[in-house]
């Protein structure tokens, strides 16, 4: 008989998802959105500023790279200013069509540098682990804040991008299953279920280096 | 419940919103099914590890650059001028800076090329392309450049210069060792002419009275 030893507080957990944004949030972003289609700069500054963190974290998470991530996030909002006029507030929320525009920027940025990373990601990935290595043996393999940030980014590089994706879309940008399946254009069961295989390889990874889960 | 049940009820119970008979046969599933059991470890586990990882932040710069870029203040269409409106989007990338100078640097290296072979774009026919004729072009000239540059090293003056003052060394050194030989064969010559005067001194006082004669 296996026995199960998952950590307790997360059978208690309450999903933070729905306060992350509220009606009000959402309200906000729509009339953000009004607003810059009815030519206010202020309101482009506001938007700019109110959704460029998550833009550039959702490149980040995806590409490893600094510099590609806030290319990709400028190019987003470049993009997001020629296309505003194709947003209809009554067919979704501002956020998905937001994290769709990203995530169709990012497959695109993905399948045009397929050949530079065949060339470069082994030498990253052995430098990262390298260092992940010499920061457990320091930690007793309990990691937090920075140092878990860069081992889970050599880990989320070690999966495939649809299992990637949609791990940065739930557990990092904290998107519910609905919105995620909305945004990758796929049944909310294939998001359910890549989310499971996506975490239990990134498990894999991270047991592999070491790192307790 | 399966274990493809499972999966799909998996997130849900990870999330903590899995309520009821639906809770109760996940969990009895598991205490049956290492495989599910394990996979629900890592799930749970993964979700608390990614909970400790810290938010990527941008820098505080590219909130500045975004806006700078951004065309801000007019509607998209007014800030496309025309030529962009008339070839459409793909010519601002050609236009870029680095792109204009590439070509630029790439326009002047074929000329400089060119007008070295000396072939001139306007009477440039299809048989001009020929590669064994390019290659004897280029072969030719080449030589010809050869020549000439050995004819301009030979010419000048410091050259010559040298040359002479290497010249002249060279006869020094040779005269220097052929000198011994030379001193060698004077001295046998001198013993010879001493020879001779003793042998005409002996019946050749007749010279010098014949010089004071004609002196008196």
């Amino acid at each position: 008989m296996a026995t199960v030893a998952i950590p307790a507080a997360k059978w208690n957990w309450v999903p933070p998802y729905p306060q992350g944004r509220t009606a009000n949030n959402l309200d906000a972003d729509a009339q953000l959105v009004e607003r810059c289609l009815a030519g206010q700069d202020a309101a482009w500054e506001d938007l700019v500023k109110l959704h460029t963190r998550r833009v550039y974290s959702i490149c980040y998470r995806f590409t490893n790279s600094d510099a590609e991530a806030q290319d990709l996030t400028q190019d987003v909002f470049l993009r997001v200013f020629k296309n505003l006029k194709s947003f209809r507030s009554g067919e979704g929320l501002f956020v998905v069509w937001l994290t769709r525009l990203t995530r169709n920027l990012l497959i695109d940025h993905y399948r045009r540098t397929r050949m530079d990373r065949a060339t470069e990601s082994i030498e990253d990935q052995v430098k990262v682990l390298e260092e992940t290595t010499a920061v457990l043996a320091r930690t007793d393999g309990m990691l937090a804040g920075r140092e878990a940030s860069e081992v889970l980014q050599a880990g989320l590089q070690r999966l495939s991008p649809e299992l990637r994706e949609t791990v940065i879309l739930r557990d990092l940008e904290e998107l519910e299953y609905r919105e995620i399946a909305q945004v990758l254009n796929v049944p909310e069961g294939t998001v359910k279920s890549r989310l499971n295989r996506g975490r239990a390889e990134l498990a894999r990874v991270l047991r592999r280096h070491k790192v307790r889960i | 419940m399966t274990c493809a049940e499972l999966e799909i009820l998996l997130c849900d119970y990870v999330d903590g919103t899995l309520r009821g008979e639906e809770k109760t046969a996940l969990e009895s599933h598991l205490a049956g099914c290492s495989t599910c059991a394990e996979l629900a470890k890592d799930v749970a586990g993964v979700t608390a590890f990614i909970e400790t990882v810290a938010p990527a932040e941008p820098p505080a710069e590219l909130l500045t650059r975004i806006l700078h870029e951004l065309p801000i203040g007019r509607p998209a269409d007014e800030k496309r001028s025309w030529w962009r409106k008339l070839f459409g989007g793909w010519v601002h990338g050609i236009l870029q800076p680095r792109y204009v100078m590439g070509m630029a640097m790439t326009v002047l290296s074929f000329s400089m090329i060119a007008n070295f072979a000396h072939i001139s774009p306007r009477q440039l026919r299809p048989s001009d392309l020929d590669p064994v004729k390019i290659w004897a072009s280029i072969d030719d000239r080449t030589h010809r450049m050869w020549d000439r540059t050995v004819k301009y090293y030979d010419n000048l003056r410091l050259v010559i210069e040298i040359q002479s003052r290497l010249k002249e060394w060279t006869d020094q050194e040779q005269a220097q060792s052929t000198s011994p030989a030379r001193k060698q064969g004077d001295e046998g010559s001198k013993q010879k002419a001493e020879s001779s005067t003793q042998k005409t001194d002996g019946s050749g006082q007749k010279p010098e009275a014949g010089t004071s004669e004609k002196k008196r």
